[in-house]
C-alpha cells in the first residue's frame, strides 16, 4: 500500500517532467497562436493604421463581402464533390489491394508515393498535366478523341474546379486507401468463408459485411479528409492562384490573401471561421463517438 | 548496459549538438553594406536587371545581390508585404507597381530618397504617387500609360479620317468600318479593350469616363456616381451590347493579352493597350507589323482623354541595413544613363522626360514623341493604402454593368455604398 | 473457378493496373519532363530528346538557389522531427506507464488541437515571430513543425509503448534506474523502430509542409523546397517547366525512395495514428 502512493506521488512527479515538453509546444505554438488569432479578428489590424479594437465589425464586413461567399460557396463544394471521391475510389484500391495477386506488395507500395511528394511539388507536375498548349491532359483527350479542341484547363471556372480535384484526389486517394486497407485487413477471413457457405453473392458480401465493419474507419477517413480538404490551400496556390477571377479562391487562401497585404485583423477573421467549422465538424464526431459508447 | 542503448545516447547526443547549432543564429543575411534588390518579372527582364547591377557594381564598387522574384506581381506584392511587415532588414531596395505605393508609404516602409533631384521626372507623377507628407519616397523607373492603338490602313482604306478624338467618333468609325470588314473576315470587330472584372478594368473605365470621371474625393467621401461616370458605364456596356463593336467575351476574358493577340491577328480595327504591345506588334510574324499606329485615348464628352497610370517605382526599405549604398544604387538606377540602359534592354520607358528627347533613343523608337505626350496626361489611381479593396469592389459592380445584369447608376451607388463602409473601417483612427 | 470468381478476378486485375497507373503516372510525367529537352515531347511531332542540363541548371544556379533551399528544408525537417520524437516519446511514456490525472482530457487536448486549420495559426504566428525577429530563420520554422507534428508523433509513440510490458520498466526501476533512464535506456532501444518510423513521418511531413514556409520566410536563406519549387519562375524565356520538374524531381526521388525503403514501417505508423484517433 505504502509503495503504491509512493508510485503515484513519484509517478506525477515524474509525469510533470515528461509531459512539460509536448505542453509548452503545445501551447506556446498552438494554442496561443489560435488564441492570438481569435484576439486578432476583433480588431483592426492594418499596416498603416493603429491597431483598434472593433469588436464583431470584421465579420460583419465579411457577411457582406461577396468575396467571403464565394470563397465559402467554393470550399463546400469542392469539399462535398472531393471527398466522397477519394473515399469511395480509396475503398476500390484498398479492396484490390486487400486481395492477393502477383506484385501486390509493389502496387500497395506505390501507394505511399503520392502521399510522399509535396503537395507544392505535385501543384506544379498537375500545372503542367493541365496546360493548355503541351499538358499531358489534353493530349490525352487527343489521343482518345473525347473533345474536338484543347480544353483550357486552368482558364476556365469549370476546369480549374476539376483540376483541383484531380490533383487532390491524387494525392489523398492512396492514402485513404491505406487506412481502409488496415481497416479490411482487419475484418477476420473467417466471417468471409461463413459468408461465402451461407451462399452470399459478392455484392451481398460487400453490403452485408464488408461496409458495416468498415464503419468506424470509415466514418475515421470520412471525417478527417473533410476538415483537411476544408483547409485546402497548397494545389490551389500553385495552380490557379485563386483564379480565374477568384472562382477557385479557398477560405483558407481568401484569409491567406489578406494577411499576405497586411490586413491581419480581416484575415483572422476569416480564418476563425474556418476553426469554427473544422471545430464543429470535430465535435460532432467526438460526441457522437462519445454516445456511440455509451450506448 | 546494451549496445543499443548506448547508441541512442550518442544519438541523443548528436541531436542537441545539431539542435544548438540550428538554433543559433548563424548564417545571417550577408556582409553589412551589401544592396539586396528585390525585382520581380519574367526571366528575360531579370537578366537586363542583372546586367544593370553588374554595371552599377563595376562604377561604384558597391556590392549588389539581385534577388529574383516570381513574375506574377500578386506574388511579389505579397513577398514585399511580409518582408516589410517583419521589419526585416532585407531586401534594401525593391521595384513596386505604382498602385501599391500608397499602402506602402502610409506603412510606413518607405525611406525618404535624399539629395536626388525629382525635377527630370513626370512632374504629376511625383506629385500624385511618390510624394508623402512632403518627402520623396519613391522614383518611377517605368512609365506605363493606357494607349489607342489603331490600324492606319484600314482607317486610309475605308477613308474615314484620321483617329478619332471622342469616344463618339470612336464609335461611328468603328460601325461603319466593322460593317464592310464583317463582309470579308465574319470575328472582326471594332474595339477590343480590358474588361474582364480585374484591376485592369478599373483603368479602362477611368479612361472612359476622362479627365472629370472617375474617384471623387470629397469631404473624406468617395463619389462615384456622378454624371461622367454613368456616361462612362453606359457607354462601355453600349460597347458591347448596343454597338456590337467590342466582343461578347470583353467582360469575362479580355484582359492585356486577349486584347493584344485579338488585335495583332487583324480582327480588331481599335485596341486599347499599355505601350509593350507595340513591339509586339511590330515585331515580324505579326500580322499588323507596319500597319499599326498609337494615339491618346478618345476624349469623352466633357472633360479631357486621359490616360491611366502604371509602371513600376523603386524605393529604399526603412529597415534596410545599407541606406547610403542603396540610395547609391536608386540613383544609378534612376539617372539618366541607368533609365537609358533600360529602354534599349528592357523596353521600359523611363520615368525621366529629358530622356523623351535624346537623339538616338528618337532614331531607335520614334513613337517615343507620342509616347511622352501620353504620359504627361496620365492619371494615377487613388494614391489611398485600401486602394486594393476599392478597386476590388468597383471591379464588381463595373464588371457587373458589362454583363448586363446591373444598370450604371444603381451600380455606381451600390459600389459608392460599399466603399462607405470600407472608408468607415479604414480611415477612422 | 465460377463465374463471379472469373468476374472478381478481372476486375482485381483492372483494378491493379488502374492504381498502378493513379499513382505512378504524374510521377513518371515529371520525370520524363525533367529529362527530355521540349517540353511538348507529348506532340507527335516533337521527339524525345534526353537532356540533363535542366537537372545541371537547378542543382548550379546561383540564382535560383535550389540548393539553398534543399538544405534548408534538410535541416528543418530533420531538427523538428528529432524535437518532436523525443518530445512526443517522453509524453507517450507518462501517458502509457505513469499515473497522472487529466490523461483523458490531455489526449482529446492533443486530438483537438491537431484538427485546428493551419491559417488559424499563421497569422498570429507571424506577429509572434516577428516580434522575435525570427522571420526568415531556420528556427521560425523548427519551432511551429514540432508543434505540428507532435499529435501525430504522440499518437503512434502511444500505440507502440503500450504494447511494450510494463516487466521491462520494472526490472529497470528496481536496478536502481530513473524514469527517465528507463524510457532511454529500455524502452528506446525496444521500440527502435517504432521510432524510427515515427521519426521518418514527422520528417516527411515537415518537409511537405507549405503554408507555414511561406508565410513566415522570404528568402533563400530560410525557404524551404516546398515554397522555392512553387515560386520558381526559371530563367529563361517562357515558363521552364523541364526545370521546374528537374527540382521536383531531385526532391522527391530521395523522398520516395525512402518510403518505399520503410513502406511496411510508415504504413503501420499511419495506419496506427489514423486508428488511434
Amino acid at each position: 500500500m505504502p509503495v503504491k502512493q509512493n508510485r503515484s506521488e513519484g509517478d506525477r512527479a515524474d509525469a510533470f517532467g515528461f509531459m512539460f515538453p509536448i505542453l509548452f509546444f503545445m501551447s506556446a505554438l498552438i494554442m496561443v497562436p489560435v488564441l492570438g488569432t481569435l484576439a486578432d479578428s476583433l480588431y483592426r489590424d492594418v499596416t498603416y493604421l493603429p491597431r483598434k479594437f472593433i469588436g464583431l465589425e470584421n465579420y460583419l464586413a465579411l457577411a457582406n463581402d461577396p468575396a467571403f461567399w464565394k470563397s465559402l460557396r467554393f470550399t463546400f463544394l469542392f469539399v462535398a464533390v472531393s471527398v466522397p471521391i477519394e473515399v469511395c475510389l480509396g475503398l476500390c484500391m484498398a479492396m484490390v489491394v486487400n486481395e492477393a495477386f502477383p506484385f501486390r506488395g509493389f502496387v500497395r507500395a506505390t501507394l505511399l508515393i503520392p502521399w510522399a511528394v509535396p503537395m507544392a511539388v505535385s501543384g506544379r507536375v498537375f500545372e503542367l498535366i493541365f496546360n493548355y498548349s503541351y499538358g499531358a491532359a489534353n493530349f490525352l483527350l487527343h489521343v482518345f478523341d473525347l473533345s474536338r479542341e484543347p480544353v483550357n484547363w486552368l482558364g476556365s471556372e469549370i476546369g480549374a474546379f476539376a483540376a483541383l480535384v484531380v490533383t487532390d484526389a491524387w494525392k489523398t486517394t492512396p492514402f485513404a486507401a491505406i487506412i481502409l486497407l488496415a481497416g479490411l485487413s482487419s475484418i477476420p477471413g473467417e466471417l468471409y468463408e461463413q459468408a461465402k457457405i451461407d451462399r452470399a453473392s459478392l455484392v451481398q458480401r460487400f453490403f452485408r459485411l464488408t461496409l458495416p465493419m468498415l464503419k468506424p474507419v470509415l466514418i475515421v477517413a470520412f471525417l478527417f479528409r473533410t476538415i483537411q480538404a476544408l483547409q485546402i490551400f497548397d494545389y490551389i496556390y500553385v495552380l490557379t492562384g485563386g483564379g480565374p477571377g477568384g472562382s477557385t479562391t479557398s477560405l483558407s487562401l481568401f484569409a491567406y490573401n489578406h494577411f499576405a497585404s497586411g490586413d491581419f485583423g480581416y484575415g483572422s477573421a476569416a480564418s476563425v471561421i474556418l476553426f469554427l467549422i473544422a471545430m464543429s465538424l470535430s465535435t460532432f464526431y467526438l460526441a457522437g463517438g462519445a454516445v456511440r459508447r455509451t450506448l | 548496459m546494451t549496445h543499443g542503448g548506448s547508441l541512442y545516447e550518442l544519438g541523443l547526443r548528436c541531436w542537441l549538438v545539431f539542435l544548438l547549432c540550428v538554433l543559433s543564429p548563424c548564417c545571417e543575411g550577408g556582409e553589412p553594406g551589401r544592396v539586396v534588390f528585390s525585382v520581380g518579372g519574367a526571366p528575360n527582364e531579370l537578366d537586363a536587371w542583372e546586367e544593370l547591377v553588374k554595371d552599377f557594381e563595376k562604377e561604384s564598387g558597391v556590392s549588389v545581390e539581385l534577388l529574383r522574384q516570381p513574375s506574377d506581381s500578386a506574388q511579389q506584392r505579397q513577398g514585399l508585404i511580409v518582408s516589410l511587415n517583419g521589419k526585416l532588414r532585407n531586401p534594401d531596395v525593391f521595384l513596386m507597381d505604382v498602385a501599391w505605393v500608397g499602402l506602402f508609404a502610409h506603412s510606413e516602409w518607405l525611406e525618404p530618397l535624399r539629395n536626388i533631384d525629382p525635377s527630370p521626372y513626370f512632374e504629376r507623377v511625383i506629385e500624385d504617387v511618390d510624394t508623402f507628407r512632403g518627402e520623396l519616397i519613391a522614383l518611377p523607373v517605368y512609365m506605363d500609360g493606357g494607349l489607342l492603338y489603331f490600324r492606319r490602313d484600314l482607317l486610309d482604306a475605308y477613308e474615314v479620317g484620321d483617329f478619332p478624338s471622342t469616344w463618339e467618333e470612336l464609335v461611328s468609325v468603328s460601325s461603319k468600318v466593322q460593317a464592310k470588314k464583317r463582309e470579308v473576315e465574319p470575328g472582326f470587330y471594332g474595339f477590343v479593350w480590358q474588361g474582364a472584372q480585374y484591376e485592369g478594368l478599373v483603368c479602362n473605365f477611368l479612361e472612359f469616363a476622362g479627365s472629370q470621371g472617375g474617384f471623387l474625393f470629397r469631404d473624406a467621401q468617395v463619389i462615384l456616381d456622378t454624371a461622367e461616370n454613368r456616361r462612362a458605364l453606359h457607354l462601355m456596356h453600349d460597347l458591347i451590347w448596343k454597338h456590337g463593336i467590342s466582343p461578347p467575351n470583353t467582360y469575362t476574358e479580355m484582359r492585356e493579352e486577349q486584347a493584344r493577340t485579338y488585335f495583332q491577328e487583324g480582327q480588331a480595327l481599335f485596341e486599347r493597350n499599355w505601350p509593350y504591345a507595340w513591339k509586339l506588334h511590330q515585331a515580324d510574324g505579326s500580322r499588323v507589323k507596319g500597319r499599326v499606329d498609337i494615339a491618346p485615348l478618345p476624349a469623352p464628352a466633357t472633360g479631357k482623354s486621359m490616360s491611366t497610370l502604371g509602371g513600376w517605382h523603386i524605393g529604399v526599405s526603412r529597415f534596410s541595413d545599407a541606406k547610403e549604398n542603396s540610395l547609391k544604387f536608386v540613383k544609378y538606377v534612376a539617372s539618366y544613363e541607368g533609365q537609358k540602359k533600360m529602354i534599349l534592354r528592357l523596353g521600359w520607358n523611363p520615368g525621366r522626360r529629358d530622356l523623351y528627347e535624346d537623339q538616338d533613343l528618337l532614331r531607335e523608337m520614334p513613337f517615343l514623341k507620342k509616347l511622352a505626350v501620353i504620359f504627361l496626361n496620365a492619371r494615377s489611381r487613388p494614391v489611398i493604402p485600401y486602394y486594393t479593396q476599392v478597386s476590388d469592389v468597383s471591379q464588381r459592380w463595373i464588371n457587373a454593368v458589362l454583363a448586363d445584369r446591373v444598370e450604371p447608376h444603381k451600380a455606381l451607388q451600390n459600389a459608392e455604398e460599399e466603399i462607405a463602409a470600407l472608408l468607415e473601417r479604414y480611415t477612422t483612427k | 473457378m465460377t463465374k463471379e470468381e472469373r468476374i472478381k478476378k478481372l476486375v482485381v486485375g483492372a483494378g491493379a493496373v488502374f492504381t498502378l497507373l493513379f499513382c505512378l503516372s504524374p510521377f513518371f510525367y515529371m520525370i520524363l519532363t525533367a529529362l527530355s529537352r521540349h517540353t511538348d515531347f507529348l506532340r507527335p511531332e516533337t521527339h524525345y530528346v534526353v537532356t540533363f542540363s535542366h537537372i545541371h541548371t537547378v542543382l548550379t544556379s546561383q540564382s535560383i538557389h535550389f540548393p539553398a533551399h534543399l538544405r534548408n528544408s534538410v535541416v528543418v525537417s530533420l531538427a523538428s522531427a528529432g524535437v518532436a520524437v523525443f518530445t512526443a516519446s517522453l509524453a507517450a511514456y507518462a501517458v502509457t506507464r505513469l499515473a497522472f490525472p487529466l490523461k483523458t482530457f490531455f489526449m482529446l487536448f492533443v486530438l483537438a488541437l491537431s484538427m485546428f486549420p493551419e491559417i488559424s495559426l499563421v497569422g498570429y504566428l507571424f506577429t509572434i515571430m516577428s516580434g522575435l525577429g525570427w522571420i526568415n530563420t531556420l528556427q521560425t520554422l523548427v519551432f511551429p513543425y514540432v508543434a505540428w507534428t507532435l499529435p501525430l508523433c504522440l499518437w503512434i509513440l502511444v500505440s507502440y509503448f503500450s504494447q511494450i510490458p510494463e516487466d521491462l520498466d520494472r526490472a529497470g526501476l528496481m536496478d536502481g534506474c530513473s524514469r527517465f533512464g528507463v524510457l532511454r535506456k529500455i524502452i528506446f532501444p525496444v521500440a527502435a523502430p517504432g521510432v524510427f518510423s515515427t521519426g521518418l513521418l514527422a520528417f516527411i511531413v515537415a518537409f511537405n509542409e507549405f503554408l507555414f514556409a511561406l508565410m513566415l520566410t522570404t528568402d533563400h536563406s530560410a525557404r524551404t523546397v516546398p515554397v522555392g519549387i512553387a515560386l520558381f519562375q526559371g530563367l529563361h524565356g517562357e515558363t521552364p517547366w523541364g526545370e521546374i520538374m528537374a527540382a521536383a524531381t531531385v526532391t522527391t526521388i530521395p523522398v520516395v525512395l525512402v518510403a518505399l525503403i520503410f513502406q511496411r514501417r510508415i504504413m503501420r505508423g499511419l495506419t496506427r495514428g489514423a486508428v488511434k484517433a
